[in-house]
């Protein structure tokens, strides 16, 4: 019971950052229906560019943080300018094409920059209580919660789980209750339409793309803090947020962030009690039951509706 | 106009005829230079090219230049076998130095079979490296020895372990060293309470730690590579296990330390030879190795080191410049085979290495480090024999 305890809790941690990952996919399908694969990329620059401002430039970890998420959101918003905004009346597949080219451009570029080696963000440079570890004599834990039956909970994990919360329902309030809110639901309804009435869909799609990649930056750092920064990570991560961006509906944002909680308690869960050879396996295995019984996703629009 | 062409034939034909007589001999050293086995891959490239320089700084093999064509198999079978496919494909190539990963070895051992090319790996320890085929030699212990060791060892000097985890990745090596682990742990009494895999490139393994987590063994044993593993310690000991981590030759490199901190501190490890044991002349490779590249190397270096200076030998001894390639790819491996006895064998810095009738190196140890202050260090007591 208490393993089970830990494991959903492991599973929540991880499904948070899927979640935080897949709403930048849905966003972007939703508005111009591209499925932007460089957005695993932008994931990964986030995780880097960190690490930059904090090793390199000395900058707090605080600062860091938004720093790179207002970096990430430029770096969309260019990728968006110079190679999807040129194709926008092109058939989908150019764009599509286009978004695989963006990704190798830079999933490369990283690895010129940082070379391949793995590296991870120098432990006295973060704040000391996202930094649990235990003291092996006395069995001692540091920095984290002890769970009923002999599980631990890091605060590390709790910053995660709350700052993915708190990020989801900002990002949710911002489309229900703002006015550049009501104009991205306007052109994910229909672009040429919103035009006409006078919607700047450009900046509409730019301030979207913007959004979507800095909440990819953060979740690049939460992930940084416990995993390694590759230039391959974006692709790892961003296959299994795609995933849940479709289990949930592509072009939902609940279904997005519903979706990475299902993948990550799967993904978690699987390999703590069914095998842990398979984990991505049993992710997969779900999402493809879920789109065989229903095509369009959790929260779906049926396709009849968009075509 | 015709005398200017005449002038640039004959120039071309100089040159040609030139370079005739500077001739090379050219080796394949086939390793993971990229990918997450990389940093092997660095000091495997940094140990190939001392070897190089020093043999041709004295006159290179029999006045013949050697060359080394560093191939990239990014530590996976697929990328293995198309290496191996070119490697194979090039008349100039006279023996593979290589691959580095079992899985590599394995994916190309049935290319070279086929073109009659000697395959010598520096780091290959899954058991059926060498089975497959009568090209293929190693110049380190396998992990039949290897896994059985780190049984012995846990039993008869970490004395109050008793319950031990396996944390596998599930490729050749991985596979093949918890097997042979888990085999000769539970014949001498040991408690396997767990065992769990995980896929080459993961990062995230908390969902089998808790689990391991949750049957509180003694002892950790991680049979796997350095990036996977130095992640698995440090979220390991972030989730509160208190538990005694042991791992193999695939931990052994110095990036391990870097990747995982604080928490490798107190980690045991087995490996092939370390330079502490080696004699006067691995000191002096270890100096010339040092003034060559700014770094200290480890073990895949001096393997390296090794078996090119093995290739090297063989090449002095057999090879027949007016003879096909054929014929030459096929010496180095009679020369290779012939080396079976402690008489005939080539003494090298990691030792005496000579060959049983599989390609199998039987007669090196292993040695046991552990890590202290961040440094790889050797445990204070070593096991010479095995009961």
């Amino acid at each position: 019971m208490a393993q089970l305890l830990e494991q959903f809790i492991n599973g929540l941690v991880l499904g948070g950052i899927y979640a935080l990952i897949a709403v930048g996919y849905t966003m972007v399908y939703g508005i111009i229906q591209l499925i932007n694969f460089a957005h695993g990329e932008i994931f990964m620059f986030g995780a880097y560019l960190a690490l930059m401002l904090i090793a390199v430039f000395n900058i707090p970890f605080w600062i860091a943080v938004p720093a790179s998420m207002l970096l990430c959101a430029m770096l969309g918003m260019l990728i968006d300018l110079v190679a999807y905004r040129p194709l926008r009346d092109a058939p989908r597949l150019s764009a599509l094409i286009t978004a695989i080219g963006i990704s190798l451009v830079l999933q490369n570029l990283a690895r010129m920059i940082w070379s391949a080696r793995p590296r991870q963000f120098p432990t006295e440079t973060l704040p000391a209580f996202l930094v649990s570890e235990v003291n092996i004599q006395t069995g001692e834990i540091l920095n984290a919660i002890p769970l009923p039956g002999g599980g631990i909970l890091p605060y590390r994990d709790v910053c995660i789980l709350l700052l993915a919360v708190v990020l989801m329902i900002a990002l949710n309030r911002l489309i229900h209750l703002t006015k550049i809110g009501k104009a991205m639901r306007a052109c994910a309804q229909n672009r040429v339409a919103s035009n006409l009435m006078g919607i700047k869909t450009n900046q509409v799609i730019a301030v979207t793309f913007a959004i979507g990649s800095a909440l990819g930056a953060v979740a690049g750092i939460m992930v940084g803090l416990s995993e390694n920064i590759t230039p391959t990570m974006g692709y790892y991560k961003g296959v299994a947020a795609f995933a849940a961006a479709v289990l949930g509906g592509i072009g939902n944002i609940t279904g997005a962030m519903l979706g990475g909680i299902i993948i990550g308690l799967a993904e978690v869960l699987g390999a703590g009690y069914i095998s842990s050879g398979y984990r991505l396996a049993i992710a997969y295995i779900i999402m493809i039951a879920v789109i065989v019984i229903r095509p369009s996703g959790l929260f779906g629009k049926s396709t009849a509706n968009r075509a | 106009m015709r005398n200017w062409l005449t002038g640039l034939l004959i120039i071309g034909l100089v040159s040609i005829f030139g370079c005739e007589q500077q001739k090379e001999l050219k080796v394949a050293v086939a390793a993971p230079y990229t990918g997450g086995a990389a940093a092997f891959g660095e000091m495997i490239r940094r140990g190939a090219e001392l070897k190089e320089k020093e043999i041709n700084e004295a006159g290179g093999i029999n006045g013949m230049k050697l060359t080394l064509l560093f191939e990239d198999d990014a530590g996976k079978g697929s990328e293995a076998s198309l290496v191996a496919e070119r490697i194979a494909n090039n008349p100039q190539i006279v023996a593979v130095v290589g691959h580095f990963n079992s899985d590599c070895s394995l994916a190309g051992q049935e290319i070279y079979d086929r073109a009659g090319i000697v395959e010598l790996s520096p780091g290959s320890t899954a058991v059926e490296v060498c089975e497959g085929s009568p090209w293929t030699f190693r110049n380190l212990y396998h992990d039949g020895f290897q896994g059985k060791f780190i049984a012995h060892y846990i039993d008869n000097v970490l004395m109050d372990i008793e319950s031990v985890a396996v944390f596998f990745d599930n490729d050749a090596y991985g596979r093949g060293l918890r097997n042979a682990f888990v085999a000769e742990a539970e014949k001498i009494g040991l408690t396997l309470v767990a065992s769990e895999a995980y896929e080459r490139d993961s990062t995230n393994f908390k969902a089998q730690l808790t689990s391991i987590k949750a049957k509180n063994p003694d002892a950790i044993f991680i049979s796997g590579l350095y990036t996977e593993a130095s992640l698995i310690v440090k979220q390991g000991r972030e989730a509160g296990i208190t538990a005694q981590f042991f791992g193999a030759d695939g931990v052994d490199s110095p990036d391990f330390l870097t990747i995982a901190g604080s928490a490798a501190e107190g980690v045991y490890l087995t490996t092939p030879f370390t330079f502490g044991a080696g004699g006067a002349e691995a000191q002096q490779m270890a100096a010339n190795f040092e003034a060559l590249h700014g770094v200290a190397p480890d073990t895949w270096a001096a393997l390296t080191y090794d078996a090119v200076g093995m290739i090297a030998e063989a090449l002095e001894k057999t090879y027949n410049t007016e003879a096909p390639i054929a014929d030459n790819r096929k010496a180095i491996r009679e020369h290779l085979a012939s080396l079976d006895t402690p008489e005939e064998g080539y003494e090298g810095i990691t030792g005496l290495t000579y060959f049983d009738i599989k390609g199998d190196t039987v007669n090196k140890p292993a040695y046991v480090k552990i890590v202290k202050d961040g440094q790889f260090v050797a445990a204070e007591k070593q096991l010479s024999e095995l009961k």
